[in-house]
């Protein structure tokens, strides 16, 4: 039984071990920047580079838009599916899995072909539309994830008695879908919210490919220019993703009070 | 015209019919229960008249106005799940004045409306609760609540009771009655629990693969069972075998009972099969075999249930239970003892298959 529980240990610290040194490794080198003591300059020269700024409030907003357009799409697909095609669950699944399966590479260069200036729809031929582009391959990288978590929030509740409840009480489809399905799938929304955040900010491939100014490419530009900075960025864009994962933490347990406490 | 009237109604799904050819006429304000067996077509009739499935065939009229081509929103009906299906994101007040607010009411109205409501269900106190802060009970009665505010001209009650405690059911069931009774509103209740179903309908249709095997009063239903399924799906009934006596004297031979039927037997001929019904709590033991309405047999098995002894014989190779009340000086059959089972000729029912 002491054996079983020395290995258990030990396991678990290799793995903090091996998670945690290289992090610590990386914070502690993006600190000596200044000669002979440690320092935030590292810090204070990335959050000071306007291309910092820009990257990163160009990548929030994508995130954004990504966001309130994917989920847009993800949760009515998820009801319907539920509700009316239940028989079509399997394809959608197969689907909302192809992003994890496809490289970013190869989906990007589809894009480029489909939508390149000279074809019927020029995304690419303006800033906008390219934008556009990059905020619809956003969604179909995040596809997998948004739309697990939405069902999963919609599993928890008896969509289609709902549905019904709300329809013979006179509401049409808008009403009941914002006002009584979707309050009750927000903590999957969020949940797939913060998730697809995450993926946005530290995404590379699509954005480089595209050529738009997102904070990936930016730390990839850093990274083979400067020394101490892409440290601190590591660390930021580290920070930023455990502020998701601690969000979705957060909001899936304080969904899980409300029926818990009916119990 | 009768107000709620659903005529030829039959639907399938794919090649299995689940409602063939049924006819119905509902009075306005009668409470009507649906009974039967899962599978046996009643829940499907009830999401019929709610507008959820469209009827193969027939016409379903509320009020004169046909009903095809409305939507569910449209139909102005009333309807309390099994599940409860309130909206767990609205309180009580919330959820109570949402068709109110769908209808486009006034806030002040709507207010009026739900306190209204809420003082009928007994529920003015829980107002601010959220569904999961209240019991199973509490929830349903603010289903009820929810389903009449906006006065529909029908309620549905898809078996509204199912999913509760044994106690909460009989105070519910009762607070529904009166409730709906108060009301005077038209309603279809759907069971598959035969109590509830006999203590609080005006009528009741007992639905067997996909038909009405039998429309009629609780009385009618329990006393007077038309068909075979009808006869032992309600209550508990000895069906026995028996063989036509003599057809001009109206009599039927049991082992080696003759006994005279109330109810004429018709074209049958001496020595025809026919099946006789027979409640356990008709008869009562007699000392002697005198007289024509007795049954006389050997004892197989006595069982104490409570209030109740039920006891065992064979006849004729039919095995019939009789209900006596329990006493404390009560001395049970014993198997293998002499019976003799006295009964009114009214109490022997002729069933159809």
């Amino acid at each position: 039984m002491k054996m079983t529980k020395f290995f258990a240990w030990l396991a678990i610290a290799i793995g903090l071990i091996y998670f945690f040194v290289p992090l610590l490794g990386t914070f502690e080198f993006s600190l000596r920047m200044r000669r002979g003591e440690y320092s935030f300059d590292a810090y204070d020269s990335v959050f000071s580079d306007v291309q910092f700024q820009q990257t990163f409030g160009f990548s929030i907003l994508m995130a954004l838009f990504t966001i309130a357009f994917g989920m847009l799409l993800v949760v009515p697909t998820a009801y319907w599916v539920r509700l009316r095609l239940p028989q079509m669950r399997p394809v959608v699944e197969f689907v909302t899995l192809m992003p994890l399966v496809i490289p970013a590479i190869v989906i990007v260069f589809g894009y480029l072909r489909l939508y390149n200036s000279s074809s019927y729809i020029p995304f690419t031929g303006s800033t906008f539309g390219t934008n556009v582009l990059l905020v619809m391959s956003y969604i179909t990288l995040s596809l997998p994830y948004m739309y697990r978590s939405v069902d999963t929030a919609m599993r928890t509740i008896d969509v289609r008695t709902l549905t019904e409840a709300a329809e013979i009480l006179g509401a049409k489809w808008p009403t009941i879908l914002f006002k009584c399905i979707f309050p009750n799938v927000m903590s999957g929304v969020l949940s797939g919210a913060f998730i697809t955040f995450a993926i946005v900010m530290g995404e590379f491939t699509m954005a480089a490919l595209l050529n738009r100014p997102a904070f990936g490419p930016y730390l990839q530009l850093v990274g083979a220019n400067k020394a101490y900075e892409p440290s601190a960025l590591a660390v930021i864009a580290f920070a930023m993703t455990w502020l998701s994962m601690g969000l979705i933490q957060l909001v899936s347990r304080l969904s899980k009070m409300a029926p818990a406490r009916s119990a | 015209m009768s107000f709620l009237v659903l005529d030829s109604l039959k639907k399938s799904f794919g090649q299995t019919q689940v409602v063939k050819d049924f006819h119905m006429a509902i009075e306005k304000g009668e409470f009507i229960s649906f009974l039967g067996p899962s599978g046996c077509g009643k829940t499907t009739i009830l999401r019929m008249i709610a507008g959820f499935e469209t009827p193969s065939d027939g016409t379903i009229t509320i009020n004169g106005r046909n009903q095809s081509g409305l939507k569910t929103s449209q139909r102005n009906i009333g309807m309390v799940f099994q599940a409860y299906a309130l909206f767990p994101n609205m309180n009580v007040f919330d959820n109570v004045a949402f068709g109110l607010k769908v209808a486009g009411m006034p806030k002040a109205q709507i207010e009026g409306r739900v306190k209204e409501m809420l003082k009928l269900i007994h529920l003015e106190h829980l107002a601010d609760r959220y569904p999961y802060q209240m019991s199973g009970g509490q929830q349903q009665r603010v289903a009820l609540a929810r389903a009449l505010a906006p006065k529909p001209q029908v309620l549905l009650l898809d078996e509204p009771l199912s999913a509760l405690d044994a106690k909460i059911r009989v105070s519910l069931r009762e607070e529904i009655r009166q409730i709906q009774r108060q009301l005077g509103i038209t309603t279809v209740f759907v069971t598959h629990d035969q109590e509830e179903a006999l203590s609080i309908s005006d009528r009741i249709v007992v639905m067997n693969a996909g038909r009405a095997d039998q429309i009629g009063t609780p009385s009618d239903i329990y006393n007077r069972p038309s068909t075979r399924f009808v006869a032992s799906f309600v209550g508990t009934l000895n069906i026995i075998d028996a063989l036509v006596a003599d057809p001009a004297a109206n009599t039927i031979r049991i082992g080696d009972n003759v006994i005279p039927l109330r109810e004429p037997i018709g074209a049958l001929k001496a020595g025809d099969k026919v099946s006789i019904a027979l409640r356990p709590e008709a008869g009562s033991l007699s000392e002697s075999a005198k007289g024509d309405t007795a049954l006389t047999g050997k004892v197989v098995s006595s069982h104490f249930l409570g209030s109740v002894v039920r006891t065992k014989f064979e006849v004729g190779g039919n095995q019939i239970s009789f209900d006596m009340f329990n006493a404390p000086d009560k001395v049970l059959p014993q198997p293998g003892e002499t019976v003799t089972l006295r009964f009114a000729a009214s109490d022997l029912l002729l069933i159809k298959d």
